[in-house]
């Protein structure tokens, strides 16, 4: 290891010294480069995600004697009179919501009467609550009858054939090329500037993350998935995160990609976890009880860093519980179809909430409480459609938050600085002042990469990070770095329309509006618009358990993913050859299997390879 | 599924917050950007409170102030660090109306786009309207006289000249500061100073005759040494028998002067001190200038007489002194001042009537030849009046202001010397040294 590192450290010298006194130069160069390959980054993932064909999945369809026929685009469709039913059947006999028609990752289907006035027979008999049918079966809804066609294998089949696989217009390689070339001419900027702290741990630590970032590229080759838009973007972040720590605390670059690597399998383990969506519905209260313990555990053995007690030491490994608490509060928001027509389907969750903002209120942690409450009422309207029930939410709030301001009265102090940081500059405006000193002085393409200074004050690379981002490497790319964030939630919401199950729509809108949020906090509280609460910039923010945590949390976003071979949390039907022989019957009963067991073996060389063809 | 993908949109409403607040930002770093960067902690542009970017010169190209290995340097002649300190500036900021302080978003070069990076990382070279040498030779002329000594070129507006005392060796600061050899030395006299005028106010008072006594010019005035107003006197520099107004003004009669005050009323005296600039602030390059006074006294008082004489509670800012006598030069029209190196003609605004203006040219050559003398400014075409501020249980201070004529430049100036004796005598030959370098003559 050392004679490597002593290699990486010889040639880092060596282009240093054949840069040596242009360097200035260089780095003119570079700081309008960087923003560039990050537009033309972005610009190839926002058109990828949001311009390639919509083809809506579909997973049946229910017949009428009259010809009329229903298609089922989800796994769950609610069945009623009321316009934005799945099944709209305008007869007057049906209820606004008369039931609902659910599917689950198994493939067996179940109907499902919400207390229906004149409720709902199958084969003539009437159902209680709910009742599997299958294939052929009569469903009747307020008298009128429908046969019920599910998919079969087969269709599942042919329809992945038939549908478009997301990559061959906006090949995923090349962007991720130009993604590597914005690491290569960052990381050799982080070299030359930050060439005091030389002992190959930053072209190191680079080296490393392209590679990280290729090896998950391939495996999702091998997983025959072509859609790396979210990846990309996440990896961009990133990228942007390990120059902040290069230029902040140069010595923790291996560390960092140690986090890299801890958030990538997190990434993997979270989003296999979730392609069973019986699986994720069954381990969803365990997983936010744990989340409830270790939020607890914290609360007991908590220490103290910057005035809040969010940090738990296990085994000289300290780590922030809050940040994964996140993914398990997300896991106990989720919820299918079925249950959100449940009565009081809310109260079990608003419980959960309420628990954890107050254990994050007691550990003085205010920012991470707020971004809990407002994933909270995403959560809560997604599930009731209830804007009361928002209303009441945040009145709660303010009330208990006037109640802790009164007894805590150092928490109005804050407030006082909030929109008058310059009256402060040495007290309590003290980082603010100085990130907007920073980020004014990096005008539009940053004064470099490493060559800055606000790094130097306290929590720069977390709670001010953009000001370091604004300051090194320019207002541009900082823009670049929300807007992927910001792209990542505008693909979220307008993939509900494909959803399959309410399940992975409702925690991928929840894990966006999280980002979105803690994003907001962020950037707008460390430049004086919004009150300073030291929150992190997801991905970017140096610090092991925010970067994994996001990296989790990405999983979700992921799984709404419903294109074409797209996302590896959506299983794919087994891939046969086609022999038209619908007698093959012990093909269509075998059940889904894990796709990354195929001994197909993809041909890298091809970006525009394509699984199915033959 | 449908009402779900409805009330996903939800998630659309924080984007929203995100992308108003991020418009708010931008909005604010376009407004403030500048004052953010000029922050004087930020480090990539100051050294410990000190300005480590941007190189000031003067009109020359002669570098005054610039950034060095251990932090931020000075021209190698003490004598030049001395007379332009206050043009200048010095390290820490002490001198707010200095360039280092004034000009510090220009210096660090910051535009919106670029912040303040520069690919060497030395920031901006400013060019200042000064001439170093000229300021070096109104310092020694000023001859450790508190004061100042200000020059303009009354066609490009450029303050060519200024000089402002005490003051001090930025390479070799004083410790005692709090003595009364450098009481002030942080205040740039002639931006932020106001003294009483004395007889250079006349010049006003006149002006306000010339435009509201119609028969100015066919009146003779009486002077017998003393001037008596109800119980109390106005006394004169002599006695000047029976004169017009023009040689009222040439030998700077009090008594003339009292009875012109008198009779035009305080109301009158006090428009024309506003219109003329002397009562309020106006700004040089953002720099505000420290407002002067004029206070109406009651009518028919010998507060009156003496407030049109330039004494009682009259105070007047140098610069705006040197923007109205520039005003007169250029015909009425008063050039918009910098302190920066300009080749264009100047903006100019109308503060003085043209007839009016060409009345007090005349008057003010006539005065330089009746009693300055024109051979004390050789080659030099002069108007000028002179001022001898009486202030209580000092010596007088002497003021000198007015413009010279050589070739096709004009230049305006003004000179004040607190407690320096006897106007025209004393600040007269500071102006004549001033001028004589500044044209070329000596």
């Amino acid at each position: 290891m050392t004679v490597f590192t002593d290699k990486i450290e010889q040639l880092a010298a060596s282009i240093y010294g054949h840069i040596g006194g242009s360097y200035p130069y260089f780095t003119a160069v570079i700081r309008y480069l960087l923003p560039l390959l990050a537009l033309i980054v972005i610009i190839r993932c926002a058109k990828s995600l949001l311009r390639e064909k919509f083809e809506p999945e579909e997973w049946g369809i229910l017949t009428m004697a009259g010809g009329i026929k229903y298609t089922l685009y989800h796994w769950e469709n609610t069945i009623g009179r009321a316009k934005s039913s799945d099944v709209c059947i305008n007869y007057p006999t049906v209820s606004r919501s008369h039931g609902a028609l659910i599917r689950d990752s198994g493939g067996s289907w179940t109907v499902y009467d919400l207390n229906s006035k004149t409720g709902i027979r199958v084969n003539g008999e009437d159902v209680v609550g709910s009742r599997e049918i299958s294939s052929g079966d009569i469903v009747s809804v307020g008298g009128a009858d429908m046969v019920f066609l599910p998919l079969d294998k087969t269709g599942e089949r042919t329809q992945a054939e038939q549908r478009t696989k997301p990559g061959r217009v906006i090949k995923p390689g090349v962007t991720l090329f130009l993604l590597t070339l914005f690491q290569v001419f960052l990381g050799l900027q982080c070299c030359i500037a930050g060439r005091d702290a030389l002992d190959g741990r930053i072209p190191l630590g680079f080296i490393a993350l392209t590679a990280l970032m290729w090896f998950a590229y391939i495996f999702t080759r091998i997983m025959r998935r072509s859609a790396f838009e979210i990846e990309t973007l996440a990896f961009m972040l990133s990228t942007v995160g390990m120059a902040v720590t290069a230029t902040s605390v140069p010595s923790d670059m291996f560390k960092q990609v140690l986090f890299m690597i801890a958030g990538l399998v997190l990434y993997f383990a979270l989003g296999w976890f979730l392609r069973d969506l019986n699986r994720a519905k069954k381990m969803r209260w365990p997983i936010a009880a744990a989340g409830l313990v270790l939020l607890g555990i914290n609360l007991v053995l908590s220490e103290a860093v910057f005035g809040a007690k969010n940090w738990l030491s296990i085994g000289g490994f300290s780590f922030q519980p809050s940040e994964f608490v996140k993914i398990c509060f997300i896991f106990a928001g989720a919820a299918t179809l079925d249950r959100l027509f449940a009565k009081r389907n809310l109260i079990l969750f608003i419980g959960f909430a309420g628990c954890c903002v107050m254990a994050l209120v007691l550990m003085s942690d205010f920012g991470t409480a707020i971004i809990f409450f407002v994933t909270y009422l995403v959560i809560s309207f997604i599930r009731s459609g209830s804007i009361a029930t928002v209303f009441l939410s945040v009145g709660g709030a303010v009330f208990a938050g006037m109640l802790a301001i009164s007894m805590r009265p150092y928490i109005a102090a804050r407030f006082s600085t909030w929109r008058h940081a310059w009256d402060f500059v040495n007290e309590s405006g003290y980082q603010q002042t100085r990130t907007m000193s920073a980020a004014a002085s990096g005008g539009f393409f940053g004064v470099g990469a490493c060559e800055g200074w606000l790094h130097n004050v306290v929590a720069a690379n977390t709670d001010m990070v953009f000001g370091v981002v604004c300051e090194e490497l320019g207002l541009i790319l900082a823009l670049i770095l929300i807007a992927s964030i910001i792209l990542m939630a505008v693909y979220v919401v307008k993939y509900a329309e494909a959803a399959r199950s309410s399940f992975y729509t409702i925690a991928a809108c929840a894990a966006a509006a999280l980002f979105i949020f803690q994003l907001t906090l962020n950037v707008l509280g460390c430049v004086d618009i919004l009150p300073f609460t030291g929150v992190t910039f997801p991905f970017v923010s140096k610090g092991g358990s925010s970067l994994i945590a996001c990296w989790g949390l990405l999983a979700f976003i992921k799984a709404c993913d419903t294109r074409q071979n797209a996302s590896f949390t959506v299983k794919m039907p087994k891939k046969v050859k086609y022999t038209g022989d619908l007698d093959d019957t012990a093909d269509l009963y075998r059940d889904y299997e894990d796709d990354t067991d195929s001994d197909v073996q993809p041909d890298f060389t091809d970006t525009d390879w394509r699984w199915n063809d033959e | 599924m449908n009402k779900i993908r409805k009330r996903a949109v939800s998630v659309l409403l924080l984007v929203a917050l995100l992308i108003v607040g991020m418009g708010f930002y931008m909005f604010e770093l376009f407004r403030d950007g500048s004052d953010w960067a000029s922050f004087s902690a930020n480090q990539g542009v100051y050294d410990n409170g000190s300005l480590s970017t941007g190189t000031i010169t003067d009109r020359n190209g002669v570098v005054l102030s610039a950034p060095g290995e251990g932090g931020r340097v000075y021209n190698d002649d003490p004598a030049v660090r001395r007379a332009v300190l206050h043009a200048v500036g010095d390290r820490w900021g002490n001198i707010g109306t200095g360039a280092l302080y004034v000009f510090s978003s220009k210096l660090i070069g910051y535009d919106i786009v670029q912040g303040t990076y520069s690919v060497d990382g030395s920031g901006k070279t400013l060019e200042l309207a000064i001439d170093a040498d000229l300021n070096v030779a109104a310092l020694n002329a000023m001859n450790g006289c508190k004061g100042t000594v200000a020059v303009a070129d009354c066609e490009t507006g450029e303050i060519i000249c200024m000089v402002s005392s005490p003051t001090y060796d930025p390479d070799n600061e004083p410790e005692n500061f709090d003595s009364e050899e450098y009481d002030g030395a942080f205040l740039n006299r002639f931006l932020s100073a106001s003294l009483t005028p004395g007889s250079t106010f006349k010049l006003i008072t006149m002006a306000a005759a010339i435009e509201n006594i119609p028969d100015l010019f066919d009146r003779s005035f009486t002077c017998e040494g003393t001037y008596s107003v109800g119980s109390d006197v106005v006394t004169c520099t002599g006695v000047h028998g029976s004169i017009d107004a023009e040689e009222a003004l040439a030998v700077s009669c009090n008594c003339a002067f009292a009875q012109i005050a008198l009779e035009l009323g305080s109301e009158t005296l006090c428009e024309y001190a506003e219109r003329y600039g002397f009562t309020e602030s106006f700004e040089i390059d953002g720099v505000k200038t420290v407002a002067g006074h004029f206070e109406a006294a009651p009518e028919g008082s010998v507060d009156l007489a003496w407030s049109g004489i330039g004494q009682f509670t009259d105070l007047v800012n140098p610069a705006a002194m040197l923007r109205f006598v520039s005003a007169i030069a250029n015909g009425g029209k008063a050039p918009e001042l910098t302190m920066l190196k300009n080749s264009k003609t100047a903006k100019t605004e109308r503060i003085i009537d043209a007839d009016t203006a060409a009345r007090l040219s005349e008057m003010m050559n006539y005065a330089v030849y009746r009693t300055y003398g024109t051979d004390n400014f050789p080659g030099i075409t002069m108007y000028a009046k002179s001022g001898t501020a009486e202030v209580a249980g000092e010596q007088p201070h002497a003021w000198f202001t007015g413009y010279g004529v050589y070739g096709d430049r004009t230049l305006s100036f003004v000179v004040v010397l607190e407690n320096g004796g006897y106007g025209s005598v004393m600040a007269g030959s500071v102006a004549n040294t001033v001028l004589q370098k500044a044209f070329g003559l000596s």
